[in-house]
């Protein structure tokens, strides 16, 4: 009998549902901070909870090979690149972002018409005859990559850069499950790994930002025009 | 209607008696969490009495509006208490307001207390006043949203229903429209009963003090009162808080041995709120001004995502 | 098999170029490995020509005439490269570009020699994948592995053309990702999609009637400006300039040529899903509109241009936009006009970069105003077939970009498009009359106080050698090679 909310689909949508709003008030969390260090937690955070969501899926649904999925994202975006970046940071020495280019009550604000927006494109998806999760965690995942595109525009320091650029994946990888539960499993391990390079890879030059330019605001990067 | 009136009299008790002693708990729980022991859970109730036998001190430069002042915020205080289920679903005075009315009346009580920190012409009054307006200007619409929210989800602005509705359900809470109304609205309680990462209860720093600033000039028993009332708003707003979202407890009328129960629900979840507002304010340190909006910010984002998702979900 | 050794050959070279002690075994190794690739995909084309199409390990491989072409041009611009770098490079080992110490100098070295067939490994992976996800990864890859490249030399400007490169592809790259998933999406319906065939590329494309139209339409909305980005269309071309003309001049030409020919063929391989699914009006209409405005946008920036390389950078723009014109406007003058078209440009574009070394290695100065047209005379090799490069690409008869482009004006007039072809011949003229007028310049005239520059075989060797093949291809385009280019072209538009 105390298995049965663990065999009902009903709530299994709901905790689903669940963790997806949490995950889109964390990506609104991070447009209103300003350290560095708490955005890559949040990143961190998000990824769990993403990872979660595919588990839970694939335990609702009866798909083991979304488990894989999941415990690659755990390994990797959850473990790896938070701790690469962690360690970045300390090398580097910086905590905090300098001023955004729109100050963030209004991010904060645009970030909220963005989730919006997200909303009425996964609308058009919905079918309502269709298996899947139902247009909330599309919505979400599509939110997400939305405010993760805004945030790079938005934030000046390379490493905010990078970690918005990897809240896109996320936001992909969650629209991926919502959308077709998850890709081909190599399809995923291929992207996967190249997330993980692409971490390394933006890493090595923003520190090699930061030697050179003493700084890591990329607005200084100016010198190549025309 | 006799009913009525004991329901009315049985709230008023309570509200009176149990203000100080959550801001008492809160107190202490903070000093012990800091390692100190605390001035004691009792110590605003002593205060209060002190403050009640000592003289007053008015400026020259006063007005009647700083006399008033301390009557009108502590009865409008006292009488949106009356509107919010406490121990009951049915609120003693509901019948007269719902949630606009509670926001109206604390938004009442907080204009005369700008007025009163500007009225005696002394510049801390004045800066009290202005960042208490900013930090309120911010606030109430994050407020009013989430409170729609709920509303919508009842059907009615009127806070008996609310409780009503939410008792029905157990796993709505869950439901992400809750979720975002209920981060909005704890936000907001932070900002509007003045904690810490927004207001320093404890600081008379110029630099840093916001509603401190708006009473330092009374003394005796106006500031018995404006403290009460600081006190009692504190607590309304965090039943409000409570009650809306997880009304667990709440007993269908005032009468019987139900009372007792709910009164002890009550308590609990007071408790556990105090607990958390504690951590909060432990955790954190006090925002600067002008980083206030932004946590506002956040605040008013949440509460229209929260009512927007009530038509999308 | 001969996939997979297109795989393996250019990842032992980069093996054994990361464990070689010297130089000359780094030469070697990279000289070698490349001239086997190049013979392992003329070998391909012939089996294509042959049997139509090859696939390999339940069809994860597969490659078609299109994939045989855009490997074989590969293959010739990596061994071309390959040669021009060891002149090039020793060239800047002597003149302290690579470093002080032997040591650093050496790492140097081998970072190029390990990362330039590991870029050419992830282009090859490109189009031999079938599935449609992991042909994104490998692009993905060749992002990577490119950014180091046009990190080569260190310097401050260089960071910033990489991080600009890094980040502008890498969000193009989310977009691309985000229309596979969408494709994937609209084709979930199809018996066994939940398996790993779903995205395979020659399944889609055989049941293309069946996939969802509406998610197809945002589909390619996604990809074009994801693959579009990696290719540098317009709007998102910014990147562009900035890397090539920081990176060293052999993998700028790889860039230009070989990268933006991978960067095209995931754009048709997914043109052509489209195509098939929604017919060619939707898909033909974005094109012509980013083609345009990528050829239009690059006239003001090449008319004013100080420096040549960035010149040949929006040229490079403008090419791509010529590409993705001649795409949208399909039918069977269309495509084989891209066809004709990308063989072409490959082979000019990668010619102008490689002189464009021997200038820049030379003058030590990217800067027109510096050089003041004492090239012809310095340099005379160089100079000259600089200047018959330049009126190639441009697109002056009878060189072979000429009919390739007169192709692609017919096919506009032809289909209808008459602002098009109208807009094409104006873009080009302004492109015709910049590029000219500044590399004229530049080239022609009296001689400086710079010395003639000494005889570099391996330099002017590898130049030679391109430049006759462009001549040759001008007049007579070899049998096979024109049935490799009709066989991509009919792959394209299905006739």
């Amino acid at each position: 009998m105390l298995m049965k909310p663990f065999l009902d689909m009903q709530f299994g949508e709901r905790i689903i549902t669940l963790m997806a709003a949490l995950v889109l008030v964390l990506q609104i969390a991070v447009v209103a901070q300003r350290w560095i260090v708490t955005h890559i937690r949040i990143f961190a955070i998000q990824s769990f909870l993403l990872a979660m969501i595919a588990a839970t899926i694939a335990w609702f649904n009866h798909a083991p090979h979304i488990y894989v999925a999941a415990a690659l994202t755990l390994v990797v975006k959850v473990i790896l690149v938070p701790i690469l970046f962690e360690r970045l940071v300390v090398r580097m020495d910086i905590r905090e972002e300098i001023k955004p280019i729109i100050n963030v009550p209004l991010s904060v604000v645009i970030s909220g018409g963005l989730t919006l927006l997200g909303y009425v494109v996964a609308e058009s998806f919905y079918k309502p005859d269709e298996p899947g999760l139902g247009h909330n965690e599309l919505a979400v995942a599509i939110s997400l990559f939305l405010i993760g595109f805004f945030t790079m525009i938005n934030r000046r320091k390379a490493l905010t850069q990078v970690l918005a650029l990897l809240s896109l994946e996320n936001g992909l990888f969650l629209a991926a499950i919502s959308l077709t539960y998850g890709m081909p499993l190599i399809v995923e391990l291929g992207i996967l790994f190249d997330v993980l390079v692409a971490a390394m890879v933006l890493g090595i030059l923003v520190y090699r930002i930061r030697e050179s330019f003493e700084s890591m605001d990329v607005s200084l990067l100016r010198r190549l025009r025309g | 209607m006799t009913e009525r009136i004991l329901e009315s009299v049985s709230q008023l008790l309570l509200l009176l008696a149990l203000a100080p002693l959550v801001t008492g708990v809160i107190r202490t729980l903070k000093a012990r969490l800091q390692t100190r022991r605390g001035p004691g859970i009792l110590q605003p109730y002593r205060d209060l009495l002190k403050l009640f036998r000592k003289g007053m001190v008015i400026p020259e430069t006063a007005s009647w509006i700083f006399s008033a002042a301390p009557w009108i915020v502590f009865f409008s205080t006292i009488l949106a208490g009356l509107m919010i289920p406490m121990v009951a679903a049915d609120a003693p005075l509901g019948l007269f307001g719902g949630a606009l009315a509670v926001i109206y009346l604390l938004g009442l009580g907080r204009f005369f207390l700008a007025l009163s920190g500007l009225d005696t012409g002394g510049s801390f009054g004045g800066l009290g006043s202005s960042r208490e307006m900013t930090i309120s200007a911010l606030a109430e619409p994050a407020m009013m949203l989430a409170i729609f929210t709920v509303a919508i989800g009842a059907g009615s602005t009127g806070l008996t229903e609310i409780a009503g509705a939410a008792i029905g359900q157990t796993w709505r809470f869950l439901a992400p429209a809750q979720m975002f109304a209920f981060a909005a609205l704890a936000v907001v309680l932070i900002a509007e009963t003045g904690r810490i990462p927004v207001d320093n209860p404890a600081t008379h720093l110029e630099l840093t003090m916001i509603h401190e600033a708006m009473i330092l000039e009374y003394s005796g028993p106006y500031l018995a009162l404006v403290e009460w009332a600081a006190s009692i708003k504190q607590l309304v707003l965090m039943t409000l808080l409570i009650n809306c979202f997880w009304p667990v407890g709440l007993q269908p009328t005032w009468f019987g041995f139900g009372a007792l129960i709910g009164i002890v629900w009550l308590l609990a979840k007071l408790l556990l709120l105090s607990c958390a507002i504690v951590l909060l304010e432990t955790v954190n340190a006090k925002m600067r001004l002008f980083r206030v909006p932004e946590l506002l910010a956040v605040a008013f984002t949440l509460g229209s995502l929260a009512l927007v998702s009530t038509f999308l979900f | 098999m001969l996939l997979i050794a297109l795989l393996l050959i250019p990842i032992s070279t980069a093996a054994a170029s990361y464990f070689a002690r010297r130089r000359e075994e780094m030469e070697r190794a990279n000289l070698t490995g490349f001239g086997l690739t190049f013979l392992i995909a003329i070998a391909l084309a012939a089996q294509v020509l042959a049997h139509g199409t090859v696939s390999l390990a339940n069809g994860f491989f597969y490659a078609d005439a299109l994939s045989a072409l855009v490997i074989l041009l590969t293959a010739l611009v990596a061994l071309v490269c390959a040669t021009y770098s060891i002149g090039y490079l020793r060239d800047d080992q002597e003149s302290g570009e690579l470093g002080e110490e032997v040591e650093e100098q050496i790492a140097q070295l081998r970072m190029y020699s390990t990362l330039t067939p590991l870029f050419v490994f992830s282009m090859m992976f490109v189009a031999v994948a079938n599935n449609l996800g992991v042909m994104w990864a490998a692009i993905e890859a060749t992002t990577l592995v490119s950014v180091f490249l046009v990190t080569f030399y260190g310097k401050v400007t260089s960071l910033e053309a990489a991080w600009k490169y890094a980040i502008i592809g890498g969000v193009g790259l989310s977009m691309a990702l985000f229309g596979t998933l969408v494709t994937y999406y609209a084709g979930h319906r199809l018996a066994g999609s939940d398996a790993l065939a779903g995205l395979n590329w020659s399944v889609l494309a055989q049941h293309a009637e069946l996939l969802d139209k509406t998610s197809m339409r945002l589909a390619f909305v996604l990809i074009l400006m994801g693959y579009g980005t990696k290719a540098g269309l317009a709007p998102m071309h910014t990147w562009k300039p900035d890397a090539y003309s920081e990176a060293p001049v052999p993998s700028a030409a790889i860039l230009s040529s070989a990268m933006l020919n991978c960067a095209l063929y995931g754009l048709i391989r997914f043109y052509i899903l489209t195509s098939r699914s929604l017919g060619t009006e939707y898909p033909s209409h974005l094109l012509l509109l980013f083609g345009l405005l990528s050829m239009g946008i690059s006239v003001p920036f090449i008319l004013v241009q100080k420096n040549y390389r960035r010149l040949l950078a929006y040229h490079t723009i403008d090419h791509s936009g010529i590409m993705v014109t001649a795409l949208g406007l399909g039918g069977p003058l269309g495509t084989l006009g891209l066809m004709l078209h990308m063989t072409f440009h490959t082979i000019a574009k990668s010619l102008l970069f490689l002189c464009a070394g021997n200038v820049r290695q030379h003058f030590k100065t990217d800067l027109f105003s510096e050089i003041k047209g004492s090239v012809i005379r310095v340099m005379p090799l160089t100079g000259v077939i600089f200047l018959m490069a330049m009126l190639a690409i441009i697109g002056t008869p009878p060189f072979s970009l000429f009919q390739s482009e007169f192709l692609i004006v017919r096919a506009a007039f032809d289909g209808g498009h008459l602002l098009t072809g109208v807009l094409f011949v104006l873009f080009g003229t302004g492109v015709f009359a910049g590029a000219l007028l500044h590399v004229g310049g530049m080239i022609l005239g009296p001689k400086g106080d710079m010395p003639v520059a000494p005889r570099r075989p391996w330099r002017d060797g590898s130049l030679l050698a391109l430049v006759t093949v462009l001549v040759v291809i001008g007049f007579w385009v070899p049998a096979p090679l024109l049935e490799l280019i009709r066989g991509a072209a009919k792959v394209v538009s299905g006739q």
